[in-house]
């Protein structure tokens, strides 16, 4: 920065704020180039697979992008950063058009007003499953409501990890994090399988954990706030776990090492996720309405309420996977 | 009837700027100062005493002092400005000499009592919520003395103040203080031209500006505030945009050959490791301001703000 006396700091930028037009120009331009080729990639063959030159690309313009831009330094108080999202955004987006082609069903369920607490299934060590939630939640509510995804601890201990997560909006998991989100009327995403279920093997894929000890409902009961299930389908053959090993990974900072088809034989390529066909589904939400604050206070009424989201959850994951034609069709 | 002010720990920056604010502020009630001999500079209308807190006999002169000059508050801010390498001094300053001045405000029936802590004591740790409440525990760092002593401290005074209910206590946990005047081993960190920061690690930091802090001080000190306070500036930064925004240049070192490189320089200077300050730079320990600006008002610098004023202040110099 040059001869800085004294700048006035920059306002935060509001979730849903404009994007600033150099940013704007340029992720309208890659959006261009990203039409042209798919039109010319359809042109010459109809059954296209995984676009991986406009892939290719944007990874290229994004990684390009990293350091170039002019940052506010506008993050949100929980590290939130719209300027990285609206680098990468093109990125998120050729993953969930191309890559995972998400599906997204019942999202006219979503509240016209207010925060809602959305409730997944977990999959994989890697928060996919959360970012695209955000996603086309972000998308189903016109922008004006970018829900917050919440990681397990392991995740913020990671070096690199805390920092990027928290740009794209991750949270840490703990109810303070969340009851704050909701008191400032942001829809938060919660996985209350926790790590349980992000350490499935791939033989356990889609049945779902025990539900933490309630945390969620009483969090809904205590906030006020509908509690919706979503179901992500596709998530789990995205990182395959075929065994896990404890013994390197203690070392690493890591719950365990999964051992994927790809991971860690192909190295960091390992990582790119396989491009299984996703949908996510908004279910009807929990009646948790008429209850109060007090019924927070019942535990017996919270574990209740948590096992039937739990079985709502899991039927729907279930009915999810029994309608699709196939893993990567 | 005078309702009098005694301050201990006057030659610290918060003591003497707050003597010379609440001199300003034109209160009836007589400033009474105590510390191990009368800082320069020092308004004449406050009456100085030489006591030395990590003295065994210290609590009964205060108690004296507090007596003669019919002190009703007491604020306690005889605290290290930075660890020194004397650990045991340090110990003996912060937390005895704090037991100290409870037994003396004990024996004088003093009304009020304003304790300067620190939002260090929290701890910085991968599993605090993003906003600490006053209510979190104080975990502090094994590795950061003062902060220990600190956390030592408020635990003494916590179950002080349940012996002695006809005092109010008024604990301030202010995050770290920055601006034009303060100077610590935080301040000095951040002035460098490269900052050495963690590879891998940007946490969100939250300042405080010293007028901010000040403020807090002197509204608590005057006015009836029980409990126990963060005192801290609106919003939160990464690290990595508060240097940028300075431009200064960060030079992030993996944590492991940090804190090797770091080992003796910060054990002769702070008689700690390394981990006693850089891992405040690189987990979380933003605590929740709300209940400080209800009480003391909003305070005129937000985190960037007060970053940018101790920013362009040291680049005039």
């Amino acid at each position: 920065m040059d001869g800085l006396c004294f700048l006035p700091p920059d306002p935060v930028v509001p979730m849903s704020g404009p994007i600033a037009p150099r940013e704007d120009l340029l992720g309208r331009a890659l959006e261009d180039f990203a039409q042209e080729v798919r039109r010319r990639s359809q042109g010459e063959e109809a059954e296209a697979g995984p676009d991986w030159m406009a892939l290719l690309d944007e990874l290229r313009h994004s990684v390009q992008k990293i350091g170039m831009r002019e940052r506010t330094g506008g993050t949100d108080a929980f590290g939130f950063d719209p300027d990285l999202l609206a680098t990468v955004r093109p990125l998120l987006r050729l993953l969930r058009e191309r890559w995972w082609r998400v599906e997204v069903r019942g999202m006219q369920r979503l509240p016209e007003t207010g925060p809602v607490l959305l409730v997944a299934n977990r999959a994989g060590l890697l928060p996919w499953d959360g970012l695209m939630i955000a996603e086309v939640v972000e998308e189903a509510s016109a922008g004006r409501d970018r829900p917050r995804f919440l990681v397990a601890d392991w995740l913020v201990t990671l070096p690199f990890a805390q920092p990027t997560l928290a740009r794209l909006g991750g949270v840490r998991a703990c109810p303070e994090n969340a009851a704050r989100l909701l008191r400032a009327g942001r829809s938060v995403v919660a996985f209350p399988e926790g790590q349980k279920g992000a350490a499935k093997v791939f033989a356990e894929r889609y049945r779902l954990q025990r539900f933490g000890r309630g945390g969620v409902v009483r969090l809904a009961l205590q906030a006020g706030v509908p509690l919706l299930p979503v179901a992500v389908v596709g998530s789990e053959e995205v990182h395959p776990v075929l065994f896990k090993v404890e013994v390197l990974a203690r070392t690493a900072g890591l719950p365990f090492l999964p051992v994927t088809p790809t991971f860690p034989w192909l190295g960091p390529f390992g990582m790119i996720p396989l491009p299984s066909k996703w949908s996510i589904e908004l279910g009807a939400p929990l009646e948790t309405a008429g209850l109060g604050v007090a019924a927070a206070r019942d535990d017996l009424l919270v574990a209740r309420l948590t096992e039937q989201l739990r079985a709502e959850l899991q039927h729907m994951v279930d009915s999810g996977v029994r309608s699709r034609s196939g893993i990567f069709a | 009837m005078p309702r009098n002010i005694a301050m201990t720990g006057l030659r610290t920056f918060l003591g003497r700027r707050l003597a010379a604010r609440l001199v300003a502020s034109r209160t009836r009630r007589k400033l009474v100062g105590v510390d191990l001999h009368r800082p320069q500079g020092l308004d004449p209308k406050v009456r100085m005493h030489a006591i030395d807190l990590t003295a065994a006999e210290a609590g009964s002169h205060l108690a004296d002092v507090f007596q003669k000059e019919e002190v009703e508050v007491v604020v306690h801010l005889a605290f290290r400005r930075e660890p020194s390498a004397d650990l045991d001094g340090d110990h003996e300053l912060e937390t005895i000499g704090s037991l100290r001045v409870l037994h003396a405000c004990a024996a004088a029936g003093v009304k009020r009592l304003v304790v300067a802590s620190t939002a260090m004591a929290y701890g910085p740790r991968p599993d605090n919520p993003n906003f600490l409440s006053e209510e979190h525990p104080l975990r502090g760092h094994p590795e950061a003395h003062c902060v220990q002593n600190r956390v030592e401290m408020e635990g003494i005074v916590a179950d002080w103040a349940r012996r002695h209910p006809h005092t109010q206590v008024t604990m301030l946990r202010p995050c770290w203080i920055v601006g034009p005047n303060v100077s610590d081993a935080v301040v000095r960190y951040f002035a460098r031209p490269v900052v050495p920061t963690l590879l891998g690690y940007d946490p969100l930091l939250q300042l405080v500006h010293e007028d901010d802090c000040l403020h807090a001080f002197e509204r608590a000190t005057l006015q009836s505030h029980p409990g126990i306070f963060n005192v801290v500036g609106r919003g939160v930064a990464p690290l990595s945009v508060l240097l940028r925004s300075a431009g200064k240049r960060p030079l992030p070192i993996p944590p492991p050959l940090l804190y090797r490189l770091r080992y003796y320089p910060a054990r002769t200077q702070t008689g700690d490791r390394p981990e006693g300050f850089y891992d405040y730079l690189r987990y979380l320990w933003v605590a929740a301001g709300e209940r400080g600006f209800a009480a003391f008002g909003e305070p005129v610098y937000s985190t960037q703000e007060a970053w940018m004023a101790f920013v362009s202040s040291h680049r005039t110099r």
